[in-house]
Parts: C-alpha cells; structure tokens; sequence
C-alpha cells in the first residue's frame, strides 16, 4: 500500500506549491514574503521526506542548515535595509523565562548529547539559545570560535580515520558525532545572543 | 497508506492554505498559522520513520522562529 503513497503525496505537494507561490506573488510586504519563504521551505522538505528512505534523512539535514542560514540572512539583510532599531522601553520580561532556563537549557543539552551528531547540536542548541536569551550572556566570542575549530578539525580527522584506518571506524563515528555536535552547538548559540543587552552580532 | 501519512497530508494543504491566506493578515497570525504545515511536515516523516530528520526540524523550527520574531519586534516597534 505504501506504494500509492508516493504519488498521493506528490499531488498533495504539488497543490501545497501552488496554493504556497501564489501567495508568494500576490504579496507586497517584504516581512510577510520573508515568512512565506519559511512556508516554501517546508514544503520543499516534504517532497524530500516523500523518498522515504536513509538518503531522504541525509537530504533533508542539510537543507535545513541551509535553510536556517538563509533565513538569518534575509532577516538581517532586512533588518539592514529598513533601519529597523531595537525597540526601546523596558525589556519583554515573564516570570517563565527566569525559572525555566537552567532546568530547560539542562535537559535539552543532556538529550542533545545522547542524541550527538548534528541533531543532537541542534537539540542542545535549543537549550543554549533559550539560556542566553533568558538569563544574558557575558561568555568570551574568541573562545566560542577557538572550541568550534578544533572541532571542525577533529571532524575532518575522523574521515581521514575512515578512509585510511577502516577497522578503527567505531572510533571514527565517535569521533565525528562528538565534533559535528560541539561544532553546530557552539554556532547556533550564537543566535541566542542576538537579543538586546549585548553586542548586537 | 498509514493514517499518519493520510493526516499529514491534510494537515499539510489546510496549513498552507492557513498560512498563505490568513483570515487576520497580520505578521503574528502568519508565524503562528506556519506551525501547521510543518505539523503536517512532522507526520509524514513520522510515517517514513524519519527520526533524526524529525528531531532535527523541530529543533531548527524553534531556532527559525526566534529569528523571525526578532524580525517582527523590530518591524512593529518601527510603526
């Protein structure tokens, strides 16, 4: 039965694309059309999640890396092209977001590590991005960089391990899994400084 | 076939169509109507065991949302 799948869900999609583009081109404000790019972005995921097997989960990991840096980009480059400015007046403050963090932040990043490789970066991302924004931040960039390097290097190391050591791939694996998740956590949480009462990255 | 794929097809068209022609068209309302169709999103890699894929969309949809609203609170501070 699952083969009838493909092609329902290929004329789901194809109807989602023009219902989700022509609303693309009927608008004129550029935030909305940003946000409309989002909803084009998931569309776009679904018709890679339709191949249902391994190559569709290595497809859609780094279409989602790029998704979330073009849509940082846009935002910036928009932000940059209005003169929007912080909004000033007292910060948005709830009672949730200064109890919640540290418990939060703790078991988003322990799943993250459980997870490792580059869910796991993203899951314990969540739970950095969420610290920072809550409780601010005063860590050291260079640091940040310096960690994220050295884990971009061990990286490469352990492809070099699978293609010249073959029988130590075990290691290989846990070693890449351990540096692309120091790797994409320490970049993402960048995003959590983003908010005012920092440098405005 | 599974119900998962069924629905999540379903949930998919009504999300887009909610998200592309919201009744209220605000920038808040949009943000909040694009959680459906990656709800929709979710079930169909549920029904194809997408795991890690899963896993990791809802973490960047957490991280996207954040960029966005950063976007809109400026945006509406502006006006």
């Amino acid at each position: 039965m699952m083969e009838l799948a493909y092609p329902v869900g290929l004329i789901v999609v194809a109807a989602a694309i023009i219902i989700g583009f022509t609303a693309l081109v009927r608008e004129k404000d550029d935030l909305h059309r940003i946000l409309l790019t989002d909803l084009a972005e998931v569309i776009g995921l679904v018709l890679i999640a339709l191949v249902a097997t391994d190559l569709a989960e290595a497809l859609i990991l780094p279409g989602l890396v790029v998704g979330i840096s073009e849509l940082l980009a846009v935002s910036e480059v928009y932000i940059a092209k209005e003169g929007l400015r912080e909004p000033t007046g007292p910060a948005f403050r709830i009672e949730v977001m200064d109890s919640a963090p540290g418990i939060l932040a703790l078991v988003l990043v322990a799943y993250g590590v459980f997870l490792s490789g580059f869910t796991g970066g993203a899951i314990a991302a969540v739970g950095v991005v969420f610290y920072f924004m809550c409780r601010g931040h005063a860590e050291q960039f260079e640091l940040i960089e310096t960690v994220s390097g050295y884990a971009w290097a061990i990286w490469i190391a352990a492809f070099f391990i699978f293609m010249f050591l073959p029988q130590y791939w075990f290691f290989g694996v846990m070693m890449a899994g351990g540096a692309i998740l120091v790797k994409v956590m320490a970049k993402m949480s960048l995003v959590g400084t983003m908010r005012r009462g920092g440098p405005d990255v | 076939m599974t119900p998962e794929f069924i629905l999540g097809c379903i949930i998919l068209i009504i999300g887009v169509i909610a998200a592309g022609f919201p009744r209220e068209k605000t920038y808040l309302s949009r943000l909040i109507n694009l959680e459906i169709p990656a709800f929709g999103l979710l079930l169909i890699m549920l029904a194809y065991d997408e795991m890690l894929a899963l896993l990791t969309f809802i973490g960047v949809t957490a991280i996207s949302t954040f960029v966005l609203v950063r976007a809109i609170e400026r945006r509406e501070a502006a006006e």
